[in-house]
């Protein structure tokens, strides 16, 4: 069998994913770049004999060297030349999408044009005339739909008769006698001067007079590069001189003059623009006074929907790990090596674990959103908010969203800003917003203190994390951040039902990486918490003996202005570092409390106090009797303000640090977070104090 | 000629000049934004990003970065 390497590009929302995932199936890879933080996904399969295997380029708009993606792109069809490209391309959109393909021509790529989404141009009253088009370019253009089966085995074939036979299309390109002359003088000394370079010396002469900085630094890397670059400065100069405009935009407007001409000549538009349905939708959902209604309306019900699927879920996996737990200790007995798996192992990484319906669900139903194209909405209704209030503009709402779910995913999404500095601050406020982690501390403490006033107890936390994001975002946009807020460009994709198969594979993907996570990092973190509450050999798990109850004992006077000094509201914080629900069951397991419903000691002998955690802490009274005796109201909503604003779980850090390949940040946020959490706690508790609370 | 931020709706539009630096004013011209391409208005509420249509696709831009786009009308034909 022999092999044939493809790799798919196209702009973005072109559905490129959804012909990879159709293509593929399951039998994916997802993982980075070589040392980029771009998702790289690649599969196989088989047709006729011939085993494919795929790579799934970053989808963008061009082959420059101004985003990491483009990079990435280009040095892969320069570096691993596949045998072919399959150009997607959508049909309804087809100037704006052939600029991509020009540039990948210019490569000398051995391109495919799998025309997509032509029921939607079909509806626009666009008619393309795809073997005009093909001939034109000297590429093949194949008519799919990547939703349903229409063209696939047509463009198949026509992989593996292009991967036999390569198309040349580099004489294809015309850009008007002014590009063309400079570039034909650069390359002839290219060609003299450093003729081993491995992409076409024509691509290179353009990217040099486009000043592209990664091609001018390998050009000079040769050590030979000095008389081109000399030229190209002086043909820069010219361009300046006699249009008034660089030589980068004489050259954008040479391939828009080459695409146009294509148009005029492959494809009939109607005469009159019609309204498509895409644009009905959007006069309702970007309308200026119901969008933002409309917003918190989906909102609202993507987060019933995941509370009122996923906890149930979440409960069973509890229930799950409770029950082994029991079944373990009991048929173990008591021991170092039991107590090793069941607290340890078992309460540490099932805690955690009891998220992943949540988490799932969430995932789920936000692929569908952003496949339908919302999403790309709520970031153009948001903008003027988010203006105003931060200096980040709409893209970055959506992250926060996705923090009151669970901060992971939240600070993955912010891949979709393309500026850094964005994208790190938008990372660093995204843990204010009060995950679902944080609910349980909540129920907990507000049934021992609040219980008339439950709701806006719960509901005045969720404000509070909003209301300091907002602050420290705008303290570090003038501080740390300083500097123009990214331009804020971005497509609107048309409206499209989102297909099952797409929905499920997105969040597979991203939910597997929280599976990973929970498998390596909270693992090991679990076992180092275990061993600090069991050590020194003979104490009680978890008691003021134990190495962590010293530590607690050492550091509660840190915490003695904040209102809450005891040693154990000490240790819940530090697990609560693990995950913030482990602050619940942490109390759980220092006061001893049972399901004999008691209190005291006696129950905490029995069995582990993991598996008790499940009768609902905050529904024994002999518990909220405990609180009440540890926390007075005011110190009890100090206390959780400290949790809602404290130093983010260890998953979320771990997926700062993984997002921007350093430790720094992840290190800054945690101390950060620390301070912000420890000024807010003792302004409420000292104000609180001269207030009469 | 005026700032693409103060048109209206459905205005046709041909871009006259982009007051924009290096890296942007490359992926506004990318994206099909460039000195002599035509646009349209689809949405433009005050404050707020607009909405355009350009070669059949539909941008959002920011309202600070509209306010650097020059351009003047033109007939549709």
């Amino acid at each position: 069998m022999d092999k044939i390497k493809i790799a798919l590009a196209g702009n973005p929302n072109v559905g490129k994913s959804t012909l990879f995932n159709r293509l593929t199936g399951m039998r994916q890879h997802v993982g980075n770049w070589p040392g980029k933080t771009v998702e790289k996904k690649e599969g196989t399969f088989q047709y006729n004999h011939h085993e494919i295997e795929v790579v799934d380029l970053p989808g963008n708009y061009s082959l420059t060297a101004y985003s990491v993606e483009e990079v990435v792109s280009r040095d892969y069809i320069v570096g691993e030349k596949p045998d072919v490209i399959v150009n997607i391309i959508d049909a309804a959109n087809l100037e704006r999408n052939l600029y991509l393909t020009v540039q990948m021509m210019e490569l000398g790529a051995n391109l495919v044009l799998a025309l997509n989404m032509n029921k939607f141009a079909r509806e626009k009253g666009l008619k393309i005339n795809k073997n005009e088009l093909s001939e034109l370019l000297g590429v093949p253009v194949i008519e799919i739909e990547a939703v349903d089966k229409t063209g696939s085995d047509e463009l198949l074939k026509t992989i593996v008769k292009v991967s036999k036979s390569p198309n040349v299309v580099l004489d294809r390109l015309e850009y008007g006698n002014e590009v063309s002359e400079h570039m034909e003088q650069i390359e002839k000394i290219i060609d003299q001067d450093i003729p081993q370079l491995d992409a076409p010396s024509s691509w290179i002469a353009l990217k040099l007079m486009e000043d592209d900085p990664e091609i001018i630094k390998k050009i000079e890397e040769t050590g030979k590069g000095q008389r081109v670059l000399k030229e190209v400065k002086k043909i820069q100069r010219h361009f300046n001189d006699v249009f008034g405009d660089d030589a980068d935009a004489a050259i954008t407007d040479a391939r828009y003059g080459f695409i146009a001409g294509l148009v005029s000549e492959s494809v009939k538009k109607p005469k009159i623009d019609k309204v498509t349905r895409s644009d009905l939708i959007d006069r309702i959902v970007t309308h200026k006074y119901l969008g933002i209604p409309i917003f918190l309306l989906i909102m609202w019900f993507t987060f019933q929907i995941t509370f009122t699927v996923g906890d149930p879920l979440g409960g069973y996996i509890e229930e799950g790990f409770a029950w082994l737990g029991e079944t373990l200790a009991a048929s173990m007995g008591e021991g170092f090596l039991t107590s090793f798996i069941v607290d340890g192992i078992i309460g540490g990484v099932g805690g955690v674990l009891v998220f992943v319906p949540l988490i799932f669900i969430l995932f789920l139903i936000l692929s569908i959103l952003e496949d339908s194209g919302y999403l790309a909405r709520a970031a153009f209704v948001m903008d003027r908010f988010m203006h105003k209030l931060v200096g980040l503009h709409g893209k970055s709402f959506i992250p926060m969203i996705l923090g009151f779910g669970c901060a992971v995913p939240g600070i993955m999404a912010t891949r979709t800003l393309e500026n850094e500095k964005d994208r790190l601050l938008t990372m660093l406020i995204v843990p204010f917003m009060s995950c679902s982690a944080r609910l349980p501390v909540y129920a907990l403490i507000v049934a021992a203190f609040f219980s008339a006033y439950q709701g806006w107890v719960i509901f005045s936390l969720y404000l509070l994390g909003i209301v300091v994001a907002i602050i420290v975002a705008a303290i570090f946009k003038k501080t740390i951040f300083k500097g123009m807020s990214a331009p804020f460009v971005m497509e609107l994709p048309p409206y499209r039902i989102p297909t099952v198969k797409g929905a499920i594979i997105h969040m597979w993907e991203r939910g597997v990486l929280f599976l990973k996570k929970a498998g390596t990092i909270i693992l090991a973190l679990s076992v180092v918490i275990w061993a600090l509450s069991s050590l020194p050999v003979g104490v009680e798990y978890g008691s003021q003996e134990s190495v962590t109850g010293q530590i607690g004992t050492v550091l509660s006077p840190i915490f003695e202005p904040l209102g809450f000094g005891e040693w154990q509201a000490t240790v819940a914080i530090i697990y609560g570092f693990l995950a913030k629900e482990v602050v619940v069951s942490t109390f759980g397991t220092l006061y001893g409390i049972g399901g004999d419903g008691g209190g005291g000691e006696a129950s905490a002998d029995e069995a582990p106090a993991e598996t008790e955690e499940e009768t609902a802490p905050e529904e024994d009274p002999g518990f909220i009797a405990v609180m009440q005796e540890l926390f007075t109201p005011l110190s009890a909503y100090a206390y959780m303000v400290f949790v809602l604003l404290y130093i983010p779980c260890l998953a979320t850090l771990a997926a700062i640090r993984r997002e921007t390949n350093s430790w720094k940040w992840p290190t800054f946020a945690a101390v950060y977070t620390f301070v912000v959490a420890y000024v807010v706690s003792f302004v409420i508790y000292q104000g609180g104090l001269i207030l009469g609370f | 000629m005026m700032s693409l931020a103060m048109a209206t709706e459905n205005d046709n539009l041909r871009i006259v000049q982009v007051w924009h630096g290096g890296k942007f004013k490359k992926k506004l011209s990318e994206m099909g934004i460039y000195k002599d391409s035509r646009i349209k208005v689809i949405k433009n509420d005050i404050p707020g990003p607009l909405i355009v249509d350009v070669k059949g696709s539909r941008l959002i831009i920011g309202r600070g970065q509209a306010q650097k786009i020059m351009v003047e009308g033109y007939q549709n034909g």
